[in-house]
């Protein structure tokens, strides 16, 4: 590494810092356009259909359908880029970018991997090294930032089902935000950190000590908040597509709708990343106490990609709520849920457990 | 007129909301696990180009003029069948033809022209009900597709060549001379 | 980068002003926070600056925005031309508020420990530090403001409900 570094006319610390960020982000991306090929397959197979088998290599190479995704691509970067008359030309090319963008940096805090030692050097296996001091502040900061592409999309279309879908964005948006931030809280008060890697820590390698064993409610109002987060179904208001033609991307096409696409999965990928590190000890193996830094690694991406794939099950199983009914269960059931899950902790932490 | 709704009373359990989400997810991960392990030539879809749906019979698809053993169009352009035709797809003239060997000196009718607007016709099946030669049959090709409008005028050699591939018969495109007296063929 | 985010928030504080579209208003007075929790992250402050972005650009704006789409109004509202003394008086209002802020501040004692070097340095504000500043050392006030917010919320309810 340090070799590599001496290359690239790099201090070693610096040359790690651009490493992780190239190796993470890149994953992510890559991880969120295969998400897309799970997606369609997943819900092909739920749905006893076989799902897109034709794209193929020269004619030959299909690898289970996987060459979808170059097809794909080759088609949105040669398709027109339309932009509608009466658009906000500037918000309408911006609106992507800021859907994005969140979605993808907001993995930048979570550990996905044990640090090692090596010469003397601590390595961490996250972009942000734990203890910048925002924490698990930062990816819901991030999270919160994530509305603004869809309502950007939404308004600067110029469309009414676009802005109708974008206003239905930003009041699930906020009014899941709340009950989300409590049940994190939460975990914050009974490991006594709000920074990932203490809250891994605390969780420790046993599966009865994650805190989805010691916080089940919290982690059902997490988990069903993160659906109205990254507007997946059950909760993809801003979309509905059989109610408001396709949403905040009603008038996207070419690259910029497959950015927003893009933008959804990496912004799946994070939320699944984040409930791996605040329920299921992120990268801790169970039962195995000091586990190298590979299987931790493993360990990690194994849990991720599982909630990931949750996502996609979910979507297909379960029906779109109504409006009401979303505001119904935002409001009226999960702030409650998580306020009892907060005020039950406190009292634990009180008792002296 | 109204509708009585039976309100289904739940039970605290499926209230709760998360134990009915368990189980639809049980259900759909059973289609998965099933899907996932099924050979692809054992599921239900049919990937059309490559497989092809078994069609029923009776199905009307495609029409064939029938012709005789030695190529002869059976026609005998009488218009039952465009006079049948809901849709008003075919459009026959007809001719007269006089051949010593098979006429014995009568003028006998058949088509000089017989088109089908492939377009217009709904596959209805009137016309082989109506035909009196059992001269027109609708079978099993649906595949039925051009690149203009012209190509899906269907003319007599069309007509009567339609199946040839399929049957294994040669393809027809004059009436050949006929060595069979006609009035002994049975049908 | 103390350059980079004080530009940002001043540029997006005047866009703010001069935008005529509410919405692109709005999305500068975005650039603005971040800029503001730019400069809290310079300050040792990554707490204020993430609860910055969580609080005000993550929900309060949103919120607006939304109301700015829900009501939609293409057509400006004419302001009524200020009257000369309104204008004066406000004047005066606002810049004496500055210059209480700026003295107040120039007093305090953080910006005395700026200068501050060595172990005498401030430390870099945690969730921890912020919890005992509001619910030990400011308990009173915090209090009060979350009582004072709530009767809001309950007059705003009683305003909009017409019939309870």
């Amino acid at each position: 590494m340090d070799k590599l570094a001496s290359m690239l006319h790099m201090t070693p610390a610096i040359f790690w810092m651009v490493a992780k960020v190239v190796i993470v982000f890149s994953a992510i991306m890559l991880l969120a356009s295969v998400w897309t090929w799970v997606e369609r397959r997943g819900s092909a197979m739920i749905q006893d259909r076989i799902g897109p088998n034709r794209a193929a290599i020269f004619g030959k190479i299909r690898l289970i359908g996987l060459s979808q995704l170059l097809a794909d691509g080759i088609k949105f970067f040669f398709k027109e880029d339309l932009v509608p008359d009466d658009a906000n030309k500037g918000l309408f090319w911006l609106a992507p970018f800021l859907a994005f963008v969140p979605a993808l940096i907001g993995f930048a805090v979570i550990p996905f991997g044990k640090s090692f030692v090596s010469g003397g050097v601590t390595y961490h296996l996250s972009v942000l090294d734990p203890g910048n001091g925002m924490g698990l502040l930062y990816p819901m900061a991030i999270g919160g930032m994530a509305v603004y592409g869809v309502l950007l999309a939404a308004w600067s279309s110029n469309n009414k089902w676009s802005i109708l879908g974008g206003m239905r964005a930003s009041a699930a948006m906020v009014s899941y935000e709340i009950g989300m931030s409590l049940a994190v809280v939460s975990i914050f008060m009974t490991t006594g950190g709000y920074d990932p890697a203490d809250v891994i820590k605390a969780q420790g390698h046993l599966p009865w000590a994650w805190n989805i064993v010691r916080q089940p409610l919290g982690f059902i109002v997490f988990f069903t908040c993160m659906y109205a987060e990254t507007n997946r179904l059950p909760f993809d208001f801003a979309e509905g597509e059989s109610e408001i033609v396709a949403g905040f991307n009603t008038e996207y096409g070419s690259m910029k709708f497959s950015l927003l696409a893009l933008a959804e999965y990496s912004h799946l990928m994070t939320a699944s990343a984040l409930v791996a590190t605040l329920f299921f000890g992120g990268w801790q193996v169970p039962f195995v106490q000091n586990p190298t830094v590979m299987l931790s690694v493993a360990s990690f991406l194994l849990k991720m990609l599982f909630f990931a794939w949750v996502f996609v099950w979910v979507r297909w199983t379960l029906p779109r709520f109504r409006y009401d009914q979303l505001m119904h269960l935002g409001w009226k059931v999960m702030l409650p849920m998580s306020m009892v899950n907060l005020v039950f902790h406190a009292w634990r932490m009180s008792q002296g457990h | 007129m109204g509708v009585l709704v039976k309100k289904v009373e739940l039970s605290w359990l499926d209230r709760t909301y998360v134990w009915p989400v368990m189980k639809g997810m049980a259900i759909t991960f059973e289609h998965f696990i099933k899907q996932l392990f099924t050979p692809t030539s054992k599921r239900y879809t049919i990937q059309y180009p490559d497989m092809k749906k078994e069609i029923p019979e009776g199905y009307r698809g495609l029409h064939e003029l029938k012709r005789f053993e030695d190529g002869a169009i059976k026609c005998v352009a009488c218009f039952m069948c465009q006079e049948a035709c809901p849709a008003r797809c075919i459009s026959i003239e007809a001719e007269e033809f006089s051949d010593l060997n098979i006429t014995q000196g009568f003028e006998e009718k058949r088509p000089a022209i017989f088109k089908i607007d492939m377009l217009r016709c709904i596959y209805c099946g009137m016309c082989e009900e109506a035909c009196p030669k059992d001269a027109i049959w609708l079978r099993k090709e649906y595949e039925v597709a051009a690149y203009d409008r012209l190509s899906m005028q269907y003319g007599k050699w069309d007509l009567m060549n339609t199946y040839a591939q399929a049957d294994g018969k040669d393809r027809i495109s004059q009436d050949p001379t006929p060595s069979v007296p006609r009035r002994t063929i049975v049908m | 980068m103390f350059i980079t985010f004080a530009l940002i928030t001043l540029l997006g504080a005047l866009g703010m002003l001069l935008q005529k579209n509410v919405i692109m208003a709005g999305l500068c007075m975005v650039a603005a926070f971040f800029g503001v929790a730019g400069l809290f992250v310079l300050l040792a402050n990554p707490v204020a600056a993430a609860l910055q972005i969580i609080v005000y650009t993550g929900a309060i704006l949103v919120l607006v925005l939304f109301v700015i789409m829900m009501l939609n109004s293409h057509e400006e509202e004419k302001a009524q031309a200020p009257h000369p003394i309104q204008r004066w008086a406000s004047v005066v209002f606002v810049s004496a508020l500055a210059f209480g802020a700026v003295k107040l501040v120039l007093g305090s004692s953080g910006v005395k420990s700026l200068a501050a070097s060595g172990e005498a340095m401030p430390q870099a504000m945690t969730l921890q530090k912020l919890g005992f500043a509001l619910f030990a050392d400011h308990l009173l006030g915090f209090e009060v403001a979350g009582l004072l917010l709530l009767a809001a919320m309950i007059g705003a309810v009683a305003l909009t409900k017409r019939n309870l």
